[in-house]
């Protein structure tokens, strides 16, 4: 009889939370009604998106999207708009998303037409054969069109274009126009952009906002995004470029001469540091070493470093979408912001957009990409959508040149984001970088930390290298 | 008066490590409703136990990603049917094997205890290109149907089977000439319920949490389960933003959960001593 009570509740909680689904969720209720199990398009096109409802007449095409970026459901819902193909598209958490590719593809599934990837994934999603030649759908007339560094992520080992992105991530170092203006006199983007020209400089710059009582960075990762000047790999040999170690022995010295505020990249003080002043903290407190104050608790933090002293950071290191989540936290310094050039040109991220190999509306998927990626007017409107992401189309972006932004002191940004796409070298970037880069950040930071020798921190580095990448040369 | 100091000392002691360790684990659950109502800025920002303002403008970043109830419904009807006929077949099992005497008995509980330690994500290209060939995909059964085959809930039964059954009440139903699946409808379910109840609460928490297989399984957005639907909130160029929505999905997800640890608490606290005793 317990069994039988057992079953019961159990179909009157699902009664009741499935009355709960029904009551609250206004456009949920339509597809409630019908069973999960039956598999028809009907139901699935008035349930996928609230545009898929109103599609203008139907012409039975369909096109579907597998995506990691919610932003490819907007380009989705404008296509249909505007050329009546239904699109339907399926949004996949982006650390998981090339499993389900993967999964998929390799299953012999025929069912997404787009796919997309960002360039660490790419490497591999290309190997293995997943995107589709897009130069044989005429993917080379439109060459000189978009940022070279983009066409160039989008190319697979042997030249071929598989995918294309709609946006460019170039990195910038956003700084305070107002402290600029107090320690060096002037807030002109290219004279601060030359007090970050290399390694030594920004030391230099380091020392000099420290003694005007500023700190250059709250983390000493800021300067990440502008390491990889040489490639890691060259001839699948490893390569350490003296920069490297430049970069390296700054790494350290900011670290370890007081430089920085000691916040780790986004963690609370970090961002705390982007709208105004923040306690420095210690060496011992950002590695844990003394856990006296919580880093992660703002009320704890504010009674523990109450008797620290107090400092403005100067500035952040961040790829150009990094304008987004700056504009959302900066608060009342919003405007006394600038962006200018860092050491090294450098990207991070950005959304790549391709075929399914085994797509069966090639054709359709090329016009889509073609949209999203090499349309003018999808261009404009996505600067305006977005809020101010970074387009890679080259006509756009001269377009916009003109356009100020004011969070950042009325900087031409599109401009500038331009220039920067410039001189990034993709064929400095290899399929090892992340690997490998990682490898040398460990090591970097128990140099830094003291915690291993220099020479047994690169001992371990290029044990690591050797033995994740064994087909590679490693000189010592 | 009765208890010495040291009674009273030592009672307090334990009171009060007890208390802690609840404030311990309730901390979390506290802090998931204070943050499901404050901004994602504010959450990256700082820390705190007093709500803020967000819970519409969460609300609705939410909901312009997904309606969470469609897809606390997608779970239900997996979750459901998965629970019910993996207890059911699992315990038909574990009574199989712990009451009848056959010829490889042993062999099959042994391989049972094999497949225990096999990690199902091994074999994942393989189970999509059966159901491929099936045409299963994006659809429940291969979410539903091989949750029957719970190995680890039969191996669980079949020790608690043989602690919690006599085996003269099953000699008595066939003396009085009760077929052998009435038997174990109307004698061995019921004696067994604790440790059935125990195993489908967390066969039901299991499968509504179950994230890789639906996420590979599923293709449609309307049906997707909960986990997978709440997955796609960090598919945004800037994930802080959407933290405060986060939350909110996490809240309003472990609802169900809840419900079911409430109805069913009383069977998992009777079963805790499950197996202390050999019959």
């Amino acid at each position: 009889m317990k069994m039988k009570k057992l079953v019961s509740g159990l179909l009157v909680g699902a009664m009741t939370l499935s009355l709960v689904a029904c009551g609250s969720a206004d456009s949920g209720a339509a597809s409630t009604g019908s069973t999960a199990s039956t598999d028809t398009a009907s139901s699935s096109a008035s349930a996928s998106t609230d545009t898929a409802a109103e599609a203008t007449t139907p012409s039975g095409d369909k096109l579907v999207i597998w995506t990691l970026a919610k932003d490819l459901e907007d380009f989705g819902a404008r296509y249909q708009e505007q050329t009546g193909v239904t699109v339907e598209t399926v949004v996949i958490e982006p650390a998981n998303y090339p499993t389900k590719v993967q999964t998929a593809i390799m299953g012999g599934e025929t069912e997404p037409d787009i796919i997309v990837g960002e360039p660490q994934m790419l490497g591999d999603f290309f190997e293995n054969g997943f995107f589709a030649n897009l130069d044989e759908l005429g993917a080379k007339d439109f060459e000189g069109q978009i940022v070279d560094y983009v066409w160039k992520v989008g190319q697979d080992a042997d030249g071929v274009q598989r995918a294309i992105s709609y946006q460019i991530t170039p990195a910038g170092i956003y700084y305070r126009r107002d402290i600029a203006q107090e320690v060096f006199g002037t807030d002109d983007p290219e004279a601060i952009g030359a007090k970050f020209a290399d390694y030594p400089t920004i030391l230099t710059t380091a020392q000099e906002l420290k003694d005007a009582g500023y700190r250059i960075f709250a983390s000493d990762s800021e300067i990440n995004y502008f390491s990889g000047d040489s490639a890691w790999v060259v001839n699948d040999t490893l390569n350490v470029d003296d920069a490297r170690f430049a970069y390296m022995d700054l790494v350290c010295d900011l670290y370890q001469k007081d430089l920085t505020a000691y916040a780790n990249q986004w963690s609370t003080p970090w961002y705390q540091a982007m709208s105004g002043e923040v306690p420095i903290l210690t060496a011992e407190i950002q590695n844990y070493e003394d856990d006296s104050v919580n880093v992660w608790d703002a009320e704890q933090f504010a009674e523990a470093t109450k008797d620290l002293e107090k400092t403005e950071v100067f500035a952040f290191g961040l790829p150009s979408w990094g304008v987004l989540t700056m504009r959302d936290n900066v608060g009342d310094t919003a405007g006394k912001w600038g962006v200018c050039a860092g050491p090294a040109y450098g990207f991070g991220g950005g959304t790549y957009i391709g075929i399914s190999n085994l797509s069966e509306r090639k054709e359709l998927a090329w016009d889509f990409v073609k949209f999203c990626t090499l349309n003018e007017e999808t261009a404009d409107w996505w600067i305006e959508h977005s809020q101010g992401d970074t387009v890679s189309l080259i006509s756009a972006l001269d377009k916009h040149a003109e356009d100020a932004n004011e969070t950042y002191g009325g900087e031409h940004l599109y401009s500038f984001w331009l220039e920067q796409a410039k001189g990034i070298d993709y064929s400095k970037v290899t399929k090892y970088d992340t690997a490998i880069g990682d490898a040398w950040g460990a090591a970097i930071s128990s140099i830094k930390t003291g915690q291993s020798t220099k020479e047994d921190a690169l001992a371990l580095f290029y044990d690591t290298v050797a033995s994740t990448y064994p087909e590679l040369t490693v000189n010592r | 008066m009765g208890h010495s100091i040291g009674y009273n000392v030592k009672k307090a002691l334990v009171y009060i490590a007890l208390v802690v360790l609840a404030l311990a684990c309730m901390l979390p659950f506290a802090l998931m409703l204070v943050n499901a109502t404050r901004t994602g800025a504010e959450i990256s920002r700082s820390f705190t136990f007093i709500p803020g303002h967000a819970l519409k403008e969460n609300w609705n970043i939410l909901f312009d990603y997904f309606n969470i109830f469609v897809g606390m419904r997608n779970s239900l009807l997996v979750a459901v049917p998965a629970t019910a006929l993996g207890a059911y077949f699992s315990a038909l099992t574990a009574y199989g094997l712990a009451f009848y005497k056959f010829k490889g008995n042993k062999v099959i509980f042994g391989a049972i205890l094999v497949f225990m330690m096999i990690p199902g994500q091994l074999s994942l290209i393989g189970f999509y290109q059966l159901c491929t060939k099936l045409h299963l995909v994006n659809s429940y059964i291969p979410l539903i149907v091989p949750a029957i085959a719970a190995p680890g809930t039969v191996f669980f039964l079949r020790q608690y089977t043989l602690s919690a059954l006599p085996p003269s009440l099953i000699e008595a139903a066939r003396i009085d000439g009760a077929p052998e699946l009435y038997s174990f409808h109307r004698i061995v379910l019921p004696i067994l319920s604790p440790g059935i109840a125990t195993m489908a609460i967390m066969g039901f928490i299991g499968n509504w949490n179950n994230y890789l297989l639906p996420m590979i399984i599923l293709t449609k957005n309307e049906k997707f389960t909960l986990p997978v639907m709440m997955a796609t909130l960090r598919a945004s160029i800037d994930v802080a933003r959407n933290q405060g929505a986060t939350y909110l999905a996490v809240a309003i997800s472990v609802v169900p959960i809840l419900l079911v640890f409430v109805f069913f608490s009383k069977y998992i606290i009777s079963s805790i001593s499950a197996g202390a005793v050999k019959g």
